[in-house]
């Protein structure tokens, strides 16, 4: 709805060419961290030292200092500790920081997963269809779509969740119909490209009907570009879900979940306490870090 | 001419707006939550409930609710959007209308200095990166944009106040929008910075920037590598066309050449000061959060965890408005400085 007249917004959203800096470093960069947080999410509450949903008799704790980390990793590997330490310390419920911060990678790499591919899997099949069948119900879909994409993201995500009810579940839609215009538009554009190219006519003449042409054909020719987007739209998945906790409309606590912890962490630092805040916001900066570094990486390598 | 363009716009711009009105209206109440438990408590009687959504106007059929809200009702007390009340709220019993006149002024101060900062900022460097493609100003950006860009603004605020306010002391704690112990002055406009000026209350200003000063930080600080991308984009797209090339063969001065493409980059940058404009709005929402400023972010999270209809509807329309008013001056800038736009 808030779209330009002269129609030249899309034309400007158009990424960059890098100034040349090595795709293959970022490329290997941006896998590594993606690959070491699907890892925390699998095997993360697993590894956790402490039981991220219940407290310790510690109550604000802080993380012991840097000089001491070395002896500490030494003495806890060899088994001399008799209880683990709390690496990044405890909150004030006294639960360990380290953690939950560990087992938050479940939580929000759930959510943003399953809304990012669900919305990559509806948005890359209407786009295919908007793009290939160009009737009147296809033109009223990407209406629709663009409506539903002039949202202010933020606000009808809170919206949704909120009025759904917090669960896990409502998230994981509202992330999905947030962003299925983006692969929607995406795919759509890519397929009324290739729609046009010889090999659809050559499968025409060949007696394939149009369904199986646009599914067996055009689709994997037409799905590049929302591939490339998906990584992107993972790491803002993954801000999202945690803003919507941090302001309060997201996952319920005690669940580990970084957006969370740093609402709750938030207001220790009247105390001092920046560790609660501080931890679990750097494992969202750097998750999501490594996510726009793939993206970056195969968009530079695929566009 | 400009003017038929102008009316055209805005008779487009009430359009969406009344149909904007009207989804969201639907689907707030399309979702299972029940905003009258809320508001008597769980525990209520039942005769308690019925008594609070009778006062509500809930136990209605959805569609006179509607009419309701459109102000279509015969007899009604304050009228209905077509009146141009947007009701009263259910938590506070205020008009929507009169919280939304005190909270949008706040956000509207904080992303359009924000947004000034970035441009600022952006413009030259910008510029400079495209000049001098795969230098290291050109490096420095594309790195800035991508790690920046997709940072939580909440959380880099939080760095901010831990750094700046709590250990260093040179910026306020976030407690709002001036030093509490300072009367505000009167509100003239809503904006504290211009109110101050216009009530002489220097006090008042020199605060008013010290507490602005963190939450800008952090709203640019996400914002600016965006920017700074695209206006490279723009100026290597105006670098490489053909005017360009033929006022370099026609041996004109460099810096001559460099501002025939300035003009030209910097008429679709104008179109992204109203996609940003959005971009902000909605990052407010949380970076108010941080900060404690009462804007209408934190009006409409307030206003949606209370289930509280009427508040959202008006927030929504709110933020809606405001953009669309961006985008429409902006567009009319752009048709003033390129005629070319107007035939669509």
């Amino acid at each position: 709805m808030a779209q330009t007249q002269n129609g030249s917004t899309e034309q400007l959203m158009r990424p960059a060419p890098s100034p040349g800096i090595g795709a293959r470093v970022l490329l290997w960069f941006g896998l590594s961290v993606a690959a070491s947080v699907v890892f925390l999410a699998m095997f993360g509450p697993l590894l956790a030292p402490y039981d991220p949903r219940e407290a310790t008799g510690n109550v604000g704790v802080p993380p012991p200092s840097l000089a001491e980390w070395p002896g500490l990793i030494l003495a806890s590997v060899t088994g001399q500790l008799d209880a683990h330490p709390h690496w990044f310390g405890t909150d004030f419920y006294g639960l360990d920081v380290f953690s939950r911060v560990i087992a938050a990678a479940r939580t929000d790499v759930t959510i943003a997963l399953g809304g990012a591919l669900l919305s990559l899997a509806l948005g890359t099949s209407l786009g295919l269809i908007a793009g290939f069948f160009r009737n009147w119900a296809t033109a009223l879909l990407v209406r629709i779509s663009d409506v539903l994409q002039s949202f202010p993201v933020f606000i009808t995500a809170m919206v949704l969740v909120a009025l759904a009810g917090r669960a896990t579940g409502n998230i994981v839609l509202a992330l999905c119909l947030v962003y299925t215009p983006i692969f929607l538009r995406l795919t759509r554009a890519e397929a009324m490209t290739q729609a046009r190219r010889g090999y659809v006519e050559a499968a025409r003449a060949a007696g394939a009907g149009p369904w199986y042409i646009a599914w067996r054909h055009v689709l994997p020719n037409s799905m590049v570009p929302a591939l490339v987007q998906l990584s992107v739209t993972i790491g803002f998945a993954i801000i999202l879900t945690a803003g919507l906790s941090f302001v309060g409309a997201g996952v319920q606590p005690p669940t580990p979940e970084w957006g969370l912890m740093i609402s709750q962490g938030a207001g220790d630092l009247n105390y001092g306490w920046w560790w609660t805040s501080v931890f679990p916001g750097l494992a969202i900066s750097i998750t999501v870090f490594g996510f726009a570094v793939l993206g970056h990486a195969l968009e530079a390598r695929f566009r | 001419m400009i003017w038929r363009y102008v009316i055209q716009r805005l008779l487009i711009a009430a359009v969406q707006l009344l149909a904007l009105a009207v989804l969201v209206f639907f689907i707030i109440r399309l979702m299972p939550a029940d905003p009258v438990a809320r508001l008597v408590g769980f525990n209520a009687s039942p005769e308690a409930y019925a008594q609070s959504q009778q006062a509500l106007g809930l136990d209605r059929p959805l569609l006179l609710q509607f009419s309701d809200f459109l102000g279509l009702t015969a007899g009604q007390p304050g009228g209905g959007l077509l009146q141009g009340s947007l009701g009263e709220s259910w938590e506070s019993n205020e008009p929507v209308a009169d919280e939304l006149i005190r909270s949008l002024p706040v956000t509207l101060e904080l992303v359009s200095l924000s947004l000034l900062v970035s441009l600022l900022l952006a413009i030259p460097i910008g510029m400079y990166a495209a000049a001098r493609p795969g230098g290291a100003v050109d490096k420095g950006a594309y790195v800035w944009g991508m790690f920046a860009g997709s940072q939580p603004d909440y959380w880099w605020g939080l760095l901010f106040i831990l750094v700046f306010a709590f250990t260093l002391g040179v910026a306020p704690a976030p407690l709002g929008r001036h030093d509490p112990l300072l009367l505000p002055p009167d509100p003239v406009t809503g904006l504290i910075l211009v109110d101050s000026v216009l009530r002489g209350r220097w006090d008042v200003l020199v605060s008013a920037f010290g507490y602005l000063a963190l939450p800008v930080i952090t709203m640019v600080f996400t914002v600016s590598g965006a920017i700074i991308k695209m206006i490279r984009q723009n100026t290597v797209r105006a670098l490489s066309s053909d005017y360009v090339m033929f006022a370099r063969a026609c041996g004109l001065p460099q810096r001559t050449v460099a501002l025939y493409a300035l003009r030209t980059a910097l008429t679709p940058t104008l179109t992204l000061v109203a996609v940003f404009f959005s971009v902000l709005l909605s990052a407010a929402v949380t970076v108010e959060r941080v900060f404690s400023l009462n804007g209408v972010g934190q009006y409409s999270v307030r206003a949606i965890l209370n289930f509280d209809y009427p508040a959202i509807q008006g927030a929504v329309l709110a933020v809606a408005f405001v953009s669309l008013m961006v985008y429409l001056l902006v567009d009319i800038l752009h048709a003033v400085l390129d005629p070319r736009s107007r035939s669509h």
